[in-house]
């Protein structure tokens, strides 16, 4: 009998029982997000792969360069990485403003609930709002696009021409090229995440306020919700990491 | 799986979020000095060198990361065998970082001696 687990005189196989005490809802969660953890972890793989091919810093084009405006704030322009600290203080805070609702959940505090959700959904609105300003400043202001990039490095002029020191052919794009299209495509999916995120979110904060979950005895679909928005928070934690601060 | 709180559990619980929260602020902000110190000269420390910088920035990254899962999406408080089998697959990412660098480093070798 050493290895049959028995609960309450019944074997663990015998039905009615929670694998590993969590519920369907919430197991599946965990496995999804450990699904999109492998999506995002290739994304940056891909990124890192092709920045050390190039020359980590010697090749690449430098955060320091790339993200100096501060939308809105004209004294901050110019500072690098200040508007994307903001973003990221704004995402941790969102992420909290959850952990406090799931809390509130546990008391079975609606009111609490519905506060905490709402000022969730406003910092995920604001981050998303920053994302925006931040891409419409590299694209229109700076010109950065999926396939031109105009952060050159100190070495990225080598796909140029020179003759005695002057550049007879333009390069086709001053800045490795694959720095702008991951940019857009890896911050872009993380927005996305963000995005979709805010609309459940949204729900759930309605269904609150709806009484469905007062009705149902528990809130642990804010829970579940809730580890979806703290992913998304996980996965800024290494997009910054490998964007702007490497 | 509502487990009701006691008055004392959840205030524990709430001021071990509230300490999460300032660990990830402070960290953040140190690792923005950082970011900042290889390119400039902060508080005179320009020569440290930049492995050095980003070893310590990706150390601080992974601690965030253990904030946010551990305390934030509470797998701290899971069972044992949820945590590993959600923590054990991600090895294959780090297997693939290993791999990706090493051969990211053959392609830039090649580079350098074919021009």
């Amino acid at each position: 009998m050493a290895n049959t687990a028995v609960i309450d005189g019944k074997s663990s196989w015998s039905g009615g029982k929670r694998p590993m005490e969590a519920s369907y809802g919430k197991l599946m969660m965990w496995y999804f997000l450990l699904s999109d953890a492998f999506t995002f972890g290739a994304l940056l793989i891909t990124y890192a792969t092709l920045r050390v091919s190039a020359g980590w810093t010697e090749g690449w084009s430098q955060a320091n360069d790339v993200f100096q405006a501060f939308p809105g704030v004209e004294a901050l322009n110019g500072t690098p990485l200040a508007f994307v600290t903001l973003m990221t203080f704004i995402l941790i805070l969102s992420s909290v403003f959850v952990v406090r609702a799931v809390q509130e959940g546990h008391r079975m505090n609606q009111r609490g609930v519905a506060i905490w959700m709402f000022w969730g959904i406003i910092g995920g609105i604001a981050f998303l709002a920053c994302q925006g300003l931040e891409w419409y400043g590299l694209i229109v202001h700076e010109g950065m696009t999926m396939s031109y990039n105009p952060f050159h490095p100190e070495t990225g002029l080598k796909n140029a021409v020179f003759e005695n020191g002057h550049i007879v052919k333009e390069a086709v794009s001053p800045g490795p090229k694959a720095f702008g299209n991951l940019f857009f495509l890896i911050t872009g999916f993380h927005g996305t995440h963000v995005a979709s995120g805010v609309l459940i979110n949204v729900i759930i904060f309605i269904q609150t306020l709806r009484g469905v979950y007062q009705e149902r005895g528990h809130y642990e679909m804010v829970e579940k919700v809730g580890l979806y928005w703290h992913f998304v928070d996980l996965v800024w934690v290494f997009v910054f990491l490998v964007f702007y601060l490497l | 799986m509502s487990h009701h709180l006691s008055d004392e559990q959840y205030k524990s619980q709430k001021r071990a979020v509230w300490r999460a929260t300032l660990i990830l602020g402070v960290v953040t902000l140190v690792e923005i000095g950082l970011a900042l110190m290889h390119y400039n000269d902060v508080f005179g420390m320009h020569s440290l060198p930049k492995s050095i910088l980003s070893s310590f920035m990706i150390i601080l990254s992974l601690l965030k990361a253990y904030f946010i899962v551990g305390e934030f999406m509470h797998i701290r408080y899971e069972m044992r065998a949820l945590t590993l089998t959600i923590l054990v697959p991600l090895i294959f990412l780090v297997y693939g970082v290993i791999m990706f660098m090493w051969e990211g480093s053959a392609w830039l070798a090649l580079r350098k001696l074919w021009g």
